[in-house]
């Protein structure tokens, strides 16, 4: 227990000092600018020179932190991340794009690809598709905002800790042992036999993907009911007059005024999913033909200690991950711009 | 100043996490009481005097609510032998975490680790330093079957010389099958000292309407291991101990008749509807802890169980060893001279970062107290001569203790000797598909085809 209190003190301490420390840099840079380049009041000569010197510099002042950190912790990584892809599985000898070959013929590499393509259909998709749904019908219902709460709710829970929780739903026991899983225990309820649901290739994929679902749902609602808001009263109103129903003013009216927004939602969340990981390794370790290139990387990379291979998979996540997340930014951006 | 301050800080959030194991802490035995070796932890404080205010960090596979209380327990008396403060650390995935210290230069003193593979690993990229010839020497001869032991702790260095790295401390018992005494005796079974009665037995059980096995691979993302100890005992009870090493270097390629038939054997049993409780089709899918409880129901879902010491944890609750439940040795062909083999597990314990210290503990885990303290809490089987079997906390143990030192082979797990890739990967895997029906060559080919892709 004093442990524990020991660990939240010195965390409170940290956030201060690193508080204090934001702030003193902060202050004391821009002071030392404005001394440096500051306007002499004596003489008024070359003010405006040092107006302009001050505006050119304070950018690079402020931002100076978070390129440094970003240079760290982001940049450095990528351009080690590239060179060890590069070097055997010691990082000592150069074997150029040997380890990218080896990827593309490898089984499990190509297993994963399909996966993950998979993935990437299923999850966005659904998630999107449902939390539009639910953030339009919430909105119908005295109940809808405790509907949304519930909805929203698995989004607080990490990976691990819903595939944990998901673990009990599928978990399996002989035929004739108390089931203690949620879904065995409805199949056998149906006087159907148990199913060990992990390890039925392909379905046990999918059933990997509902736990996603089951999280991303929530994020997708939340943003799209935000978006519904703001969709102005009178374009419903001018569809109602002219006599539209609400399928027709749902796919007509209110989804082509928040495309926008689905789509970034939509990208948001296949990111993530390019990204997964914490399920497959807590739920299967990539067994039963669910790996996908994450759990390959991280196999790879800290239990076969190949750092070649790991960091090539690596890259080529990177690189699947890079367009859409330029997309995404620009897309951004743009939402911004408009409004 | 700014930067002084927030290592200041971050240190010790980190010691707060790490640490959280030896300090001064009362001695679980009093000193000079019951069967321990008292006289060799004396001999042991006399020689290593003058080391009061060294540190010492270890890092091992302990953790806590597992074994790290009972360990810590053992540190206590190396503390107060020594004077040494020792900083013992673990966690959830401490292989990585292993490999990655030594990786970024800042190794504990010594790492203890359960896997010679990735001792090899480290010892190839000069991550451990060398015990020298004296305590090779004190390895082999102290320790049961020590030339295997020896063996075990011997890795390539960077250059390509065989170097003695590791020495072995607590041993896990695999070659064991576990049964229902009351079971037996209600059908009038015999204990089998041989392999040949062994399988008389079986297809006697099969006569009587009985089944004779619950087998369970099923273990999460690990699935599939209980399998590669079956075939890894019986390799050795079918196969010669140099063709087992050669089967672990992969100089007997996976996929030789050898291996096969072996794998064969295995399926001999496991495929069969008739010998494995539930059929077939259970065994891939039962998971490894809810096997056992077969042998206690009513009636009997089977007679006969093959699993490491350490599965009484998973026993109904009240069940009594040696009552309710007891365990023989899984015998050797009585027509093959291939001795008495025995599987095990276990740690070894190395040193990645010399000092006085870390010498000092390396030889005190050579020294009977330090099994001793352990072997009479639970869990802990010793291959050291002079530990004192008396000081067993039970009867279960102190039976396997035996049947450890009786041994006259000693094999590692051959699938934790194997590269990660396979022995924790595909040989896993291919062990699941082989029970749900693939055939013996496919499944060899495929893991030799993964073994194959490593470099």
């Amino acid at each position: 227990m004093t442990d524990v209190l020991q660990q939240i003190l010195g965390a409170a301490v940290a956030v201060a000092v690193a508080l204090l420390a934001a702030v003193a840099y902060f202050w004391v840079s821009n002071w030392l600018l404005d001394k440096t380049f500051g306007t002499a009041a004596d003489t008024g000569t070359g003010s405006a020179r040092n107006d302009a010197i001050r505006g050119h510099i304070r950018p690079w002042l402020f931002m100076f932190p978070a390129l440094l950190f970003l240079s760290i912790y982001l940049v450095y990584p990528v351009i080690e991340t590239v060179r060890l892809s590069l070097l055997d599985n010691a990082s000592v000898g150069f074997v150029g794009l040997d380890n990218y070959i080896w990827a593309i013929g490898d089984d499990g590499f190509q297993r994963s690809v399909f996966n993950n393509i998979m993935w990437l259909i299923i999850v966005p998709s659904l998630s999107t598709g449902f939390g539009l749904v639910i953030a339009v019908l919430a909105d119908r219902l005295w109940w809808g905002q405790i509907a949304k709460s519930l909805v929203f709710m698995p989004m607080a829970i990490s990976f691990v800790g819903a595939s944990v929780i998901w673990k009990f739903v599928y978990d399996f026991r002989s035929e004739g042992s108390e089931q203690i899983g949620a879904l065995n225990a409805i199949v056998t309820g149906l006087g159907l036999p148990p199913q060990a649901w992990i390890t039925l290739p392909v379905w046990n994929s999918i059933f990997l993907m509902v736990i996603l679902i089951w999280i991303q749902t929530g994020f997708a609602m939340v943003i799209l009911s935000a978006a519904l808001r703001g969709i102005p009263e009178e374009t419903l109103e001018a569809a109602r007059i002219d006599g539209a129903n609400d399928v027709r003013i749902f796919f007509d009216i209110m989804i082509p005024q928040i495309w926008g927004t689905i789509v970034v939602v939509w990208t948001t969340i296949t990111i993530v999913v390019l990204k997964v990981f914490d399920i497959i390794f807590a739920m299967t370790n990539g067994q039963w033909d669910t790996e996908v290139l994450a759990n390959l990387m991280f196999k790879w990379m800290f239990v076969n200690f190949d750092y070649g291979r790991g960091s090539a998979i690596a890259v080529v996540i990177m690189l699947s991950v890079l367009p859409i997340m330029i997309w995404n930014i620009r897309r951004a951006n743009a939402e911004e711009g408009t409004r | 100043m700014r930067k002084l301050m927030m290592a200041g800080i971050s240190a010790s959030i980190l010691t707060a996490v790490a640490a959280s194991g030896a300090s001064a802490q009362d001695l679980i035995f009093p000193k000079g009481e019951g069967a321990f070796s008292w006289d060799a932890l004396e001999e042991f404080a006399a020689a290593h005097q003058g080391m009061e205010g060294q540190s010492l960090s270890i890092w091992g596979p302990w953790r806590e609510g597992g074994d790290q209380e009972q360990f810590v327990t053992v540190l206590a008396y190396f503390e107060d032998a020594t004077g040494i403060d020792v900083q013992y650390g673990s966690s959830e995935n401490y292989e990585q975490q292993a490999q990655i210290d030594a990786a970024a230069g800042s190794p504990a003193n010594i790492t203890i680790l359960p896997q010679p593979g990735l001792l090899a690993d480290m010892a190839s990229k000069g991550y451990l330093v060398p015990l020298g010839d004296d305590m090779r020497q004190f390895v082999s001869e102290a320790h049961a079957a020590g030339d295997s032991l020896v063996s075990l702790g011997t890795y390539d260095d960077p250059d390509g010389n065989a170097t003695f790295y590791a020495v072995p401390y607590k041993s896990d018992l695999k070659s064991l099958v576990w049964y229902s005494p009351d079971n037996f005796a209600d059908a009038g079974y015999e204990v089998p000292t041989t392999l040949e009665e062994l399988f008389a037995l079986q297809d006697q059980m099969v006569a009587d309407g009985n089944t004779p096995w619950c087998i369970g691979l099923g273990s999460g993302g690990a699935t599939g291991w209980p399998a590669t100890d079956w075939m890894e005992d019986l390799m050795l009870r079918t196969h010669s101990p140099e063709d087992y090493d050669a089967w672990v270097s992969n100089d007997l390629k996976f996929n030789d008749p050898k291996i096969i038939e072996v794998m064969e054997l295995f399926g001999s049993i496991a495929k069969n509807d008739e010998m494995v409780a539930g059929g077939a089709a259970a065994v891939g899918t039962t998971d490894f802890r809810e096997s056992p409880l077969g042998l206690f129901s009513v009636p009997a879902e089977c007679y006969m169980h093959h699993q490491a010491s350490f599965i009484p944890s998973f026993f109904p609750e009240g069940t009594e060893l040696g009552v309710d439940a007891d365990f023989f040795y899984f015998p050797a062909y009585e027509g093959k001279d291939l001795g008495k083999p025995v599987l095990g597990a276990g740690t070894l314990a190395t040193i990645t970062k010399d000092s006085e210290a870390a010498r000092a503990f390396i030889e005190f885990l050579g020294n009977p107290i330090s099994n001793e303290i352990w072997m009479a809490q639970s869990g802990f089987l010793s291959t050291l001569k002079a530990a004192n079997t008396e000081t067993y906390g039970n009867e279960t143990l102190k039976g396997e203790g035996e049947i450890l030192l009786q041994a006259t082979t000693f094999r590692f797990d051959a699938s934790d000797l194997m590269p990660a890739a396979v022995g924790q990967g595909s040989f896993w895997s291919g062990m699941v598909d082989f029970v749900g029906g693939a055939s013996a060559e496919e499944v060899a080919n495929d893991i030799q085809n993964s073994w194959d892709a490593i470099r």
